[in-house]
């Protein structure tokens, strides 16, 4: 059987605490090109906080939300040796035929909160300039 | 639906620009706070390697106590978290929005009200559409007992002989049982395992009766019923023919403190228990039994001094009361599927109607605070009322 452990990694126990920005559908190019390093758009608040996000010529109004459970953001860590309890127990029983694979997770962050876009976007009517 | 926008790739983006799309948006920036966050995808964006946990608050208390929680898959069944003392039943969901994991994102409140226009880089890190959610579960502990049955323990002799089947140690269970370790430990106390050399064991039922008649023959000789076993003597005289560790099991195990860990010097022998085995001893290999009969052997054959009755053996035996003679034969709820509706089938196969109280000891053992006996037959079987009795019986159709 597979055991995957999970940890915040570090003595400290604490993690930093990221956000969602959650939309509907999908976020898609023209063309399909990578996505890294990309511009998606810009994010106001009016000053009654309510969040705006402007995507290409769409405008989209959401709210933020705090989520009913947290949730974490996991990685695969760095290769390691095996856990030293899990080899001495099979050292003091050389019979053991059981193969214990060991993979680590670690915790990258903790998500308590969201801004949800679920409206549909409205178009922004205009001449969009040369080149945006 | 989806969102186009355009592959803008340069990274200055100016006041200006912003502007300019908020003037197409016919959007005051007077009515926005002044810092906007501009969104980019990260130049290494870990769509892959990424996985969303959704996780109690109490889980997250222990990770943040600096524990670590496991997963411990199954090619079988899904795959469970566990923590050190409950179980979680792990899926997958899945949405069709997309969710932004976005560090250091401000949604609002921490920004300032007025001021000059102010622009904040945010990278999204990845986008996900999954992710998985916890539920508390049953610990699946049947399989323990199922490996534990490999090699039962029949005595020093038979330790290394050619029969001799898989053993198990503490840390191989866990590799093997989806449950938390106090589960697991939990499920090896209920079983009545008994760790010998540092593997978990079940004592072979004919082993264990061996052990404990000498035991009693021991109490009797010494008076040590009434006024409870010298631990430390007995395992003196016994030790010869037995394991210490056997011996102050096989005691505990048939004591009135049993799971009271404390080990005191002198321990008393619970009158049901040593019953109750000896009911077994008799019904076991037997089929069915005249009730009669089986009463007056039973009786004759426990220690001198205690008294048998049937609620002794609740969930080990079934009575037939409407066959002539009146049967008794052994039905134990040990060996019954765990599952819950694999547990009423068997249940309705072994007999078609069932009362309240014939039922309950074969169902108990799987009702927790949230879910009583009542609620279980409410949900799994078909409750009917013949001659003023209330029954129950199957809900599948024949």
């Amino acid at each position: 059987m597979v055991q995957i452990t999970i940890q915040i990694p570090g003595e400290s126990g604490c993690c930093s605490e990221w956000a969602i920005i959650e939309l509907q559908g999908a976020l898609e190019t023209r063309h399909p090109v990578p996505l890294s390093g990309k511009f998606i758009g810009d994010l106001h608040f009016t000053d009654k906080d309510t969040p705006v996000l402007i995507i290409g010529h769409h405008i989209l109004q959401g709210k933020v939300v705090v989520l009913e459970k947290p949730l974490a953001v996991i990685v695969k860590a760095p290769d390691q040796q095996q856990s030293a309890d899990l080899s001495t127990a099979d050292d003091a029983h050389p019979k053991s035929k059981f193969k214990i694979k060991d993979t680590s997770y670690n915790i990258q962050a903790i998500i308590r909160r969201k801004i949800l876009f679920k409206t549909r976007p409205k178009p922004i009517i205009a001449h969009v300039p040369k080149k945006l | 639906m989806s969102l186009s926008f355009f592959s803008l790739s340069h990274v200055n983006r100016s006041l200006s620009d912003i502007n300019a799309i908020l003037g197409f948006a016919k959007l005051d920036p007077s009515d926005l706070k002044p810092f906007v966050q501009c969104l980019y995808f990260s130049e290494q964006l870990e769509n892959d390697s990424v996985r969303i946990l959704e996780i109690e608050e109490s889980v997250l208390e222990t990770l943040q106590a600096g524990k670590r929680v496991t997963i411990r898959g199954s090619p079988f069944q899904n795959a469970v978290l566990v923590t050190e003392s409950t179980t979680y039943d792990l899926k997958e969901a899945e949405t069709s929005n997309s969710m932004l994991m976005i560090p250091q994102l401000s949604l609002g409140r921490d920004l300032p009200e007025s001021g000059n226009q102010e622009i904040g880089i945010r990278k999204v890190t990845s986008v996900v559409h999954n992710y998985y959610e916890l539920r508390v579960i049953k610990p699946r502990l049947k399989n323990m007992h199922e490996l534990l049955k490999m090699s039962q323990y029949r005595g020093r002799e038979c330790e290394g002989d050619e029969f001799e089947g898989k053993k198990f140690t503490l840390s191989e269970l866990q590799n093997l049982v989806q449950a938390s370790d106090q589960e697991i430990l939990s499920g090896l106390a209920k079983i009545n395992a008994c760790e010998i050399q540092g593997y978990w064991r079940l004592l072979d039922f004919e082993y264990e009766a061996t052990v404990l008649y000498h035991i009693i023959q021991l109490c009797e000789e010494r008076d040590w019923l009434l006024e409870g076993v010298n631990m430390e003597e007995c395992c003196q005289v016994l030790m010869d023919l037995f394991p210490k560790e056997i011996i102050e099991h096989v005691i505990q195990k048939h004591s009135d403190d049993e799971g009271d860990n404390s080990k005191s010097d002198v321990v008393r022998l619970s009158e049901d228990k040593i019953c109750r085995h000896y009911a077994e001893l008799c019904l076991r290999n037997s089929g069915k039994f005249n009730l009669n009969d089986f009463l007056r052997a039973w009786q004759e054959s426990v220690p001198h001094g205690m008294k048998t009755n049937l609620a002794q053996i609740e969930g080990k035996a079934l009575i037939d009361r409407d066959s002539r003679p009146e049967v008794i034969w052994y039905y134990s709820v040990e060996n019954l599927p765990e599952d819950v509706s694999d547990r009423f089938e068997a249940l309705f196969e072994q007999r078609k109607k069932w009362s309240l109280e014939e039922i309950t000891p074969y169902i108990r053992d799987l009702t927790d605070d949230k879910t009583d006996a009542g609620a279980l037959l409410t949900k799994y079987a078909r409750a009917s009322v013949q001659n003023g009795q209330k029954m129950f019986t199957s809900r599948k159709t024949l």
